[in-house]
């Protein structure tokens, strides 16, 4: 049976027609140990049959390893998505539930020319002295998540100092783990800086800024913490 | 596998605009006006805000939206959403700031540009209500949560707490039960507000337990949440914990609204009853009005009455359009 529902595929269809250049996904899946490889395969062969915009190449994890390598690819499935001149986007993970949405969206993002960042964030991209990994944390029944990661993928799109993984935390308990993953969606940024929630765009730039020069000395950052603290301060000094 | 959510999230700016119709609000009262305005010709815009599918789509099973039982609360939300665009409502991730009355109607600001419109039709529903205990905001996101069908799966043999008595706290607590290790509910009361068969449900979970006449007092621990602190009849009493749920009600989602039309003393939307509110061309549908019953089903409802009352406006103001 189709994963994607005739009105969907539909609809699906209608988004990716006014694509106007093609979009490279490159997906890594393996054979052995991976529950959801299969799934992962099947959306995107799914996806490739509503537009000819869709450039989509299969790779094995295992056979292709200096692919693999080359794109630095830690996890299967991963699903690179770009205009082809950048990898700096990609999924950990099923894209199904409310990821598939935003997947949906990081490709007509692609196959479409413009800026989707306003200013303010395209502000803070240009300024940007170091480079950032973002790592949104989603699971695909959290309709807040879509927010939070097209976010970081527009980052990423719109700066080559960027780079965003979308990571399904149930299929990666080792990453949940590692990052402390309790709720989603769970923003982390180089590792430290971190947001529960999704942000508007303008906001989390804000909050990248306040963070990234407390990176230095090597501890946690709560972002919440840093916007909701100095913003009173900043407003009654406006006053 | 849970489905696939078929929507585009966020789009790339300028949609702003004008519109015979800005609903403000994507839960099933906006799609649902949105389904009906659509189909009258208006054309229609759907400002969503952050949430799309609004409160349906946190929760995971519906049992009494009927025609479609035992739904899944995202599923339902993302069909009512497809449903209104194939209609040829137009949805956007704006959230409203502000909506002021102006000379040609209304003029709603939103974080992506301001939409006019000579009708308004507010659908925000509304939001969770905090605690306001020691602990909750700095360990929101680190056990403390507000939505159990996105958190669940992290609390996998774990033990929960779950605050509330009415029936999302207890759908919820039934929905934990499906992963952590123990769910205890606590609830002010004797007994619960939740509807019968919920609470029976509740009561007969092997995982699951209720401390009666008591409340939360404090969430403790570091990076995670390790203890809560309760007042119970026997005094104080501590319990080891790594997650807390917070059921306690909903807060009405109207500050962008005030002083445009009369709002009640819990910030709802005060309506003649049905969908009008105390100024003409702005309609109310759903749980920002202080409708009784708070329900998909009221929601969709009320949603389909506004955007028959929006119809029947422009028809008597074409002037407005
Ligand atoms: C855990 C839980 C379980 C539930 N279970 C059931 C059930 O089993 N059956 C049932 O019938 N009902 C259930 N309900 C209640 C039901 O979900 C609500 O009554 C219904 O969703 C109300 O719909 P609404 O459209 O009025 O508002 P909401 O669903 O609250 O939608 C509000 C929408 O407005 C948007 N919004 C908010 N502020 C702004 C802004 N400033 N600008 C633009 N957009 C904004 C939000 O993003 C959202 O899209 C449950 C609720 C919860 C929380």
């Amino acid at each position: 049976m189709a994963l994607l529902s005739a009105a969907d595929a539909e609809q699906v269809r209608k988004l990716f027609s006014t694509m106007t250049s093609d979009v490279h996904l490159r997906l890594y899946t393996q054979r052995l140990n991976c529950d959801t490889c299969l799934e992962a395969e099947r959306i995107l062969s799914e996806l490739s049959e509503q537009s000819d915009r869709l450039k989509v190449e299969v790779l094995n994890a295992l056979t292709d390893a200096g692919r693999r390598e080359a794109d630095g690819v830690e996890n299967v499935p991963a699903l690179i998505v770009g205009d082809g001149s950048h990898g700096r986007i990609r999924f950990y993970g099923t894209p199904s539930g409310y990821e598939f949405s935003t997947l949906l969206t990081v490709i007509t993002d692609a196959g479409t020319p413009g800026d989707r960042l306003e200013k303010p964030a395209l502000d803070f991209l240009s300024s940007l002295a170091e480079d950032l990994l973002i790592r949104v944390f989603v699971t695909p029944t959290c309709p807040y998540c879509p927010r939070a990661a097209v976010t970081a993928a527009r980052m990423a799109a719109a700066s080559p100092r960027v780079r965003a993984e979308i990571i399904e935390a149930n299929e990666f308990p080792d990453l949940s783990r590692r990052f402390r993953v309790q709720g989603v969606p769970r923003t982390v940024v180089n590792d430290l800086i971190y947001l529960e929630g999704a942000l508007p765009e303008a906001a989390f730039a804000r909050g990248l800024g306040l963070a990234l020069p407390l990176l230095a000395k090597g501890e946690p950052v709560d972002m919440a913490a840093l916007l909701s603290k100095p913003r009173e301060e900043e407003e009654s000094a406006g006053k | 596998m849970i489905g696939l959510v078929a929507g585009i999230v966020g789009q790339p700016s300028g949609p702003a605009g004008r519109r015979d119709v800005v609903i403000a609000g994507g839960g099933p009262a906006g799609l649902t006006a949105a389904l009906y305005s659509a189909r009258y010709r208006l054309s229609t815009v759907v400002l969503e805000g952050y949430q799309p599918g609004g409160q349906a789509a946190l929760t995971d099973r519906i049992d009494n939206y009927p025609g479609v039982p035992g739904a899944r609360g995202h599923e339902l939300a993302s069909l009512m959403r497809s449903q209104a665009v194939e209609a040829g409502a137009e949805i956007v991730p704006a959230r409203a700031v502000r909506s002021v009355h102006s000379e040609e109607g209304f003029a709603t600001e939103t974080d992506s540009g301001t939409f006019e419109s000579p009708v308004l039709v507010i659908a925000t529903g509304a939001a969770p209500k905090k605690l306001g205990v020691p602990g909750e905001e700095r360990l929101y996101g680190r056990g403390v949560s507000y939505c159990a069908t996105c958190d669940a799966p992290f609390f996998r043999g774990r033990r929960v707490l779950v605050v509330g008595g009415g029936d999302s706290a207890v759908k919820e607590a039934l929905h934990l039960a499906g992963y952590a290790s123990s769910v205890t509910v606590v609830h002010r009361r004797d007994a619960l507000r939740a509807e019968p068969v919920l609470a029976s449900k509740l009561l007969k979970n092997p995982v699951c337990g209720v401390i009666w006449n008591s409340r939360l007092l404090e969430i403790r621990g570091g990076d995670g949440v390790e203890s809560v602190l309760l007042e119970t009849p026997g005094g104080p009493r501590e319990l080891e914990m790594d997650g807390v749920f917070v059921y306690v009600g909903r807060r009405a989602e109207t500050d962008p609204f005030r002083g445009l039309v009369e709002l009640g003393d819990d910030g709802t939307v005060v309506t003649d009853g049905t969908v009008r509110t105390s100024r003409e061309g702005v309609f109310a549908a759903g749980d920002v009005t202080g409708r009784e019953l708070r329900q998909i089903i009221t929601a969709a409802a009320d949603g389909a009455r506004a955007a028959a009352a929006a119809y029947d406006y422009l028809q008597h103001h074409p002037a407005a359009v």
